[in-house]
């Protein structure tokens, strides 16, 4: 992490671009210019105005998750400020904050856990700026000057000052190396909560996504996209629908028809009256049941073995009660509310980009592979994003804008309607997941095997690339699969082989083989909100249900005699044991007496 | 074609069979209102034609004009939320945001018609406007709020 302040002035440019949202008088979005003099540019995140008021930079999409809730608590924490004393804008692309996996990027829930220590470490450092400020103005020991909230003191000497009377002497203080983090225990923002940040922003229009940016000189563009993925166009018949009001220009492009019409409507009214025959791409003839049909015949042997204890095989064969099942899961799109878009403003080999996007670095690449340009050349302004689940981490919509912008000269929103964003989604992969147990006489579980069946994630990302963007470089698809990759390989996101959520289960079982079985198809998978666990903890949680019911026992407490008694997963249980026995009690009272209790269950335990 | 969008009149040129959230975002540039599905499935482009929820994206704006239309943007005074864009607020309710103007115009809709609905009301009335971060307990929670601040400032002053 580079937190100097080169790092910030060569952020300098994306900072001052950076798409807002706020309510400061109504309506009314606010850009804010990081370069005016007497502000204290602490480090590549913080900056502290000279009315106190702290601007932070996020280098995360907010996709509904909270992050900027989540990093506004974080340094307004370390800063002693209230959080509506921050004001935060998101980070264009800059290669000083790619912080996950080398390309900046939202994904396998690591801005929680990244930021944590960043951005704390960030306002530290900025505090510690603005108390070595007070130091030398007073002309005393750092050490005797203490922060009360967003208050210097010199508590000898009875002098104080606010944090925006120190900006412009604080800015000439050394960047500390090593900053002192407030203690865990003086904590009060973090760990409680907190009203959302862009709350009220989204109770009318203050705030801007993606498809409300407007650029002077706009046009509007609809996509007709071919039958099967992959598919490319080959004869155009557009001839009434060029003659259409406001229709500016239809023409290929490498993943299917562009229309483009002065307004949106224009466009997609032109798109009905437009017919075309498709090269067909390589899904064609793929078939839901014939797939499935063959997920379901592999066998254990197929696949590869992510964790082996014990010998399943020989205590299934020894097991008193054997229960088998098949969970199926289909393909879903991440279908986010507000469909891909992407505005686009392209000069010569420059571009620059509005986009609701999970990761600035990709739009960078495809963008500037789209427009025949250098990456650096492109200007990113990452907008909020209604909804992403990991589909704003595939840049194909801004790729198509930059395309068709390059073509018709012009500034160009490109809105994908409602069908296109189900059928050109990077999907969750489908699955069989093939469950045994064997229990012993007393009902208890002794082996598990478990097989799962489905498109690899991971060993996918290549080929997917290649096909959504013929002719990608290698540099770009490197990029992208190492991401992937190194994605897959961090402590978020279990493994390669769609087996997460269930090779780490906690549940404790003697004899277990857990094996994962890559198929391979010309669908596009990829990561979609909480991966593989949308699947895997589906399977283990049924199939745990279904063990419980061959015992004949009652499943919670099947459950909470399998994992360890000092984890997590136990309080869990115990917790919902406690929940269950109330509301049976209550029941029961309510029962025998009809008296209608007004209490709710609470849970007591150590937080 | 003109337009009585939140009490002011806006001017148009577009052909009558446009749907009427396209003339709203991109003639009257009030952009709140947004685009989902474009088929009336998910209810975010929903606004209030004459008093009653309606979904922009099937309603040609030539079926509206002169008819009084509001939209999210026409909620709030000028100095103040309105109380079920306030009750959002205070129960934390959006994520990503994008659906919620839709729920408030619709929330609005039923609060007119069932000052105080139950939890079953308030299901039938808004199980159609699709949220999918899925912020449904929390809506649930504000239609309450707005419903007893709504009570409160029939009482009295607020």
């Amino acid at each position: 992490m580079d937190l100097s302040r080169r790092g910030f002035l060569q952020g300098a440019g994306a900072l001052s671009l950076a798409v807002t949202l706020g309510c400061g008088s109504k309506g009314a979005a606010r850009i804010r210019h990081a370069d005016q003099t007497g502000e204290l540019a602490a480090n590549l995140y913080i900056t502290v105005k000279p009315d106190g008021r702290i601007a932070l930079i996020v280098n995360k999409a907010e996709i509904g998750q909270g992050v900027s809730t989540g990093y506004t608590t974080l340094v307004a924490e370390e800063l002693g400020v209230p959080l509506d004393q921050v004001d935060f804008t998101f980070a264009g692309a800059d290669p000083a904050m790619r912080v996950s996996f080398n390309v900046q990027i939202t994904g396998g829930s690591t801005s929680t856990k990244e930021g944590f220590q960043i951005l704390r470490h960030a306002a530290a450092s900025a505090r510690e700026m603005l108390v070595a400020a007070a130091a030398a103005t007073w002309n005393v020991p750092a050490s005797e000057c203490t922060v009360a909230g967003d208050r210097m003191l010199h508590v000898v000497s009875k002098r104080e000052a606010g944090y925006g009377e120190l900006t412009k002497f604080a800015a000439h203080q050394a960047v500390p190396g090593k900053p002192k983090l407030k203690p865990v225990k003086e904590f009060t923002l973090i760990g409680k909560t907190n009203r959302r940040v862009d709350g009220r922003a989204k109770v009318d229009d203050c705030a801007v996504y993606g498809i409300d940016v407007k650029v002077p000189g706009m046009v509007h563009a609809t996509m007709i996209h071919g039958p099967t993925y992959g598919a490319r166009p080959d004869v155009i018949s557009a001839d009434a629908a060029r003659k259409r009001p406001g229709v500016i220009d239809i023409f290929a492009i490498k993943a299917g028809v562009a229309v483009v019409a002065e307004n949106y409507w224009q466009a997609i009214a032109a798109a009905r009256e437009v017919s075309v025959t498709w090269k067909q791409g390589a899904t064609v003839g793929l078939d839901t049941e014939k797939l499935r049909a063959a997920m379901r015949d592999y066998d254990d042997e197929d696949g590869i073995a992510t964790r082996e204890s014990g010998n399943a095989g020989k205590a299934l064969g020894n097991a008193a009660t054997k229960v088998s099942a098949i969970y199926e899961a289909p393909y879903l799109a991440h279908a986010p509310l507000e469909p891909q878009n992407c505005t686009v403003s392209v000069t010569g080999g420059k571009a620059e980009v509005w986009a609701p996007t999970q990761s600035p670095t990709l739009v960078q690449a495809f963008v500037a592979h789209a427009i025949g340009g250098e990456a650096d050349n492109v200007v990113v302004n990452t907008t909020l994003s209604g909804g992403g689940f990991g589909r704003r981490a595939g840049p194909d919509v801004c790729a198509q804008a930059a395309a068709i912008a390059k073509r018709v000269k012009r500034p160009v929103n490109l809105i994908w309607s409602r069908e296109i964003d189900m059928t050109q989604a990077f999907y969750r992969p489908s699955y069989a997941v093939k469950l045994e147990g064997g229990l012993a006489a007393d009902g208890h579980p002794t082996a598990l095997r478990a097989n799962c069946i489905s498109q690899s994630i991971a060993m996918s990302s290549c080929e997917m690339m290649g096909m959504v963007l013929p002719g990608i470089s290698r540099v770009l698809k490197s990029m992208v699969v190492d991401s992937m990759l190194a994605m897959f390989s961090s402590n978020s996101i279990g493994d390669l082989f769609a087996i997460e959520g269930l090779k780490d289960t906690p549940y404790q079982i003697a004899n277990a083989r857990l094996v994962a079985t890559p198929v391979a198809t010309k669908l596009p998978v990829a990561t979609w909100r909480s991966v593989d666990n949308s699947v895997t903890g589906f399977a283990a949680e049924g199939f745990i249900d279904e063990l419980a019911v061959a015992a004949r026992q009652d499943p919670l407490a099947y459950r909470r005699k399998l994992v360890k008694d000092d984890s997590r997963q136990a309080r869990v249980l115990d917790a919902e044991i406690a929940i269950a026995m109330t509301a049976e009690i209550l029941a029961a009272v309510r029962a025998t007496t009809g008296a209608s209790l007004r209490t709710r269950p609470t849970i007591h335990g150590p937080r | 074609m003109k337009l009585n969008v939140n009490g002011k009149t806006a001017e148009d040129s577009v052909p009558p069979e446009t749907p009427l959230l396209w003339v709203l975002r991109e003639e009257v540039g009030l952009t709140g209102t947004k685009f989902g599905c474009g088929k009336a499935l998910c209810g975010a482009c929903t606004v209030h034609v004459d008093g009653l929820p309606k979904r922009s994206c099937v309603t040609a704006v030539g079926a509206v004009a002169d008819k009084p239309i509001l939209t999210i943007e026409g909620l709030a005074s000028d100095t103040a939320l309105h109380p079920v864009q306030q009750a959002w607020v205070e129960e934390n309710v959006p994520q990503c945001g994008y659906c919620q103007a839709g729920q408030i115009m619709t929330c609005v809709a039923l609060l007119k018609v069932k000052p105080k609905p139950t939890d079953t009301e308030i299901d039938d009335a808004m199980s159609a406007n699709l949220c999918r971060c899925g912020t449904y307990p929390r809506i649930r929670k504000a239609v309450h709020r707005a419903a007893a601040a709504l009570e409160r400032s029939k009482d009295g002053p607020r």
